[in-house]
């Protein structure tokens, strides 16, 4: 007859404790009363310290970020426009801030090349306090334009009875003292931007002038041609016409090269004066600035967060590695204990 | 009343009483002991300051966490290993002979001298996990509670042990 498995067995003959063992274990229960439970629990779940830390960590920085953002709105923010952008000419160019004073050495920055033609040609954008500021601005930068050996090109001046005043003038100063100009003239208010352009023209001008040279070459072959005394006449009369062409075209290229000499002798300067503020005092809802303020409390409280996770993080992961590893070690002391004890 | 035995119960029932619970898994306890020990003499003292330690800690008992009788199993077990280093102390300081011989029947009445021969054999982790599990019928989780591992360990362990016994009663039969 095979035997029941082990189990079965294990089961069946299960240890019981003896009577008096039982009785023992009864008085014990019945003599000694059972302690009070204690008001707080002893032991807290992870579940339970997540499910309310948590959400008590949240509301306590949303609170403080809320009072900070009261408390701090009262403060007034002035909001001061960005500076207009320097246009791009394709040239070497520099600008200013907003906002800065005119200083000699910060109006003008690119000195022309002396000995070479240039196409030299700056913007400056100034502001200035009122109207009586602009009017006098607009005569005392037509004045520096010709006591420089310059005038005006044109002029454009508005002065209406609401609203900020303006001025536009195009000077037209010679190459070789428009730095001096830049700087008397950026003094008439405060710079709004500044925009310089050069341009190199000698190599025009030399190219000019050898065609000049080349053509006048030719009017005078042509001209010696014409004096032969047994020319037929269509041939004369072909002589004629290219001379006459060729006379033409070194018309043209003088001009040119005049209007090249004039360009890099003269350089061009453009004023725009403005009575506008720029920079506005933007009023905002006491709410508005309350939240912006909050929201700054709440990205430090964020940062100030991450910092510490950052610096407590590694910690804690350590702390919890060295808890487990005791534990390890705790649970195989006790096996070996159990062990020797065979 | 009736004495949850299983966590699921104890979430849902109020806390039981101390004198209930004791009466309930006095022989769960003692049986753990015994097969721990090997001695039933000793499971017995050891199951009575059992009992002692639990009722004074009978207020840090959270039925949420683990039934009274998984409660009662890692007791017991700290118990016993207290009891086990203070003998090793007392050892060493005495130089001790071997322990008296066990009784015949130390697992219980009714066992086969085969099976009794291949219980002793075990080591103590398989006999404690053999006890847990098959004589008290805890799940993996509790009994991986007690013996402070994991439950796949647990699961290893009680295979391995069931395989030793069944090729020892296997042996002992055939000789």
């Amino acid at each position: 007859m095979s035997s029941p498995d082990p189990i079965t067995q294990l089961r069946a003959a299960k240890p019981a404790a003896s009577p008096e063992l039982r009785e023992r274990v009864r008085a014990l229960a019945a003599r000694t009363p059972e302690p009070r439970r204690r008001f707080f629990p002893t032991r807290l779940s992870l579940r339970r310290v997540v499910l309310v830390a948590a959400p008590a960590a949240l509301a306590l920085a949303l609170g403080a970020a809320g009072v900070i953002g009261l408390t701090r709105s009262g403060e007034d923010e002035r909001v001061v426009s960005p500076p207009l952008a320097a246009a791009e000419k394709g040239a070497p160019t520099t600008s200013l801030q907003s906002g800065e004073a005119a200083t000699p050495d910060q109006a003008a920055t690119l000195p022309p090349t002396t000995g070479r033609l240039q196409r030299y040609d700056a913007e400056l954008r100034l502001r200035v306090e009122d109207l009586d500021a602009l009017s006098a601005a607009t005569q005392r930068a037509m004045r520096i334009a010709r006591s420089l050996g310059g005038y005006v090109a044109s002029a454009q001046y508005d002065a209406p009875e609401t609203g900020p005043g303006s001025a536009m003038l195009v000077l037209r100063v010679p190459t070789i003292r428009v730095q001096s100009a830049i700087v008397q003239l950026s003094g008439l208010g405060t710079i709004l931007g500044q925009r310089i352009g050069i341009e190199d023209l000698q190599g025009q001008a030399d190219t000019l002038a050898d065609q000049i040279t080349a053509l006048q070459g030719e009017i005078a072959s042509l001209r010696r041609q014409l004096e032969t005394p047994d020319l037929t006449d269509d041939a004369r009369a072909q002589l004629e016409l290219q001379l006459a062409q060729a006379r033409r075209e070194l018309a043209e290229m003088r001009a040119a090269l005049e209007q090249t000499r004039t360009e890099g002798t003269l350089a061009t300067v453009s004023v725009s004066l403005t009575t506008e503020q720029t920079a506005r005092l933007q009023e905002r809802g006491r709410l508005d600035r309350a939240l912006d303020r909050a929201l700054d409390a709440l990205a430090w409280e964020a940062s100030a967060a991450l910092i510490a996770l950052a610096i407590g993080g590694p910690l804690l992961i350590l702390a919890v590695g060295v808890w487990k590893l005791a534990a390890v070690r705790r649970r195989r002391a006790e096996e070996r204990l159990l062990d020797r004890s065979e | 009343m009736t004495i949850p035995s299983t966590r699921a119960q104890a979430a849902g029932a109020e806390r039981p009483s101390f004198a209930g619970v004791a009466e309930a898994h006095l022989d769960d306890v003692h049986a753990y002991l015994v097969y721990l020990t090997r001695d039933r003499v000793l499971a017995e003292d050891l199951t009575a300051d059992t009992f002692e330690k639990a009722l004074r800690l009978w207020h840090r008992f959270d039925p949420r966490r683990a039934s009274a009788r998984t409660w009662l199993c890692q007791i017991a077990r700290t118990t016993a290993l207290d009891w086990f280093r203070a003998e090793e102390r007392r050892r060493r300081r005495e130089q001790a002979t071997a322990r008296e011989d066990l009784t015949d029947s130390v697992f219980g009445e009714g066992l086969s001298p085969g099976l009794e021969s291949a219980l002793r054999a075990l080591t103590h982790a398989e006999r404690e996990v053999i006890a847990l599990r098959v004589l008290l019928d805890l799940d993996g989780d509790e009994a991986a509670r007690v013996l402070g591992i994991s439950p796949t360990n647990v699961s290893t362990r009680l295979s391995r042990a069931l395989k030793k016994l069944e090729e020892k009663v296997g042996t002992h039969v055939l000789a």
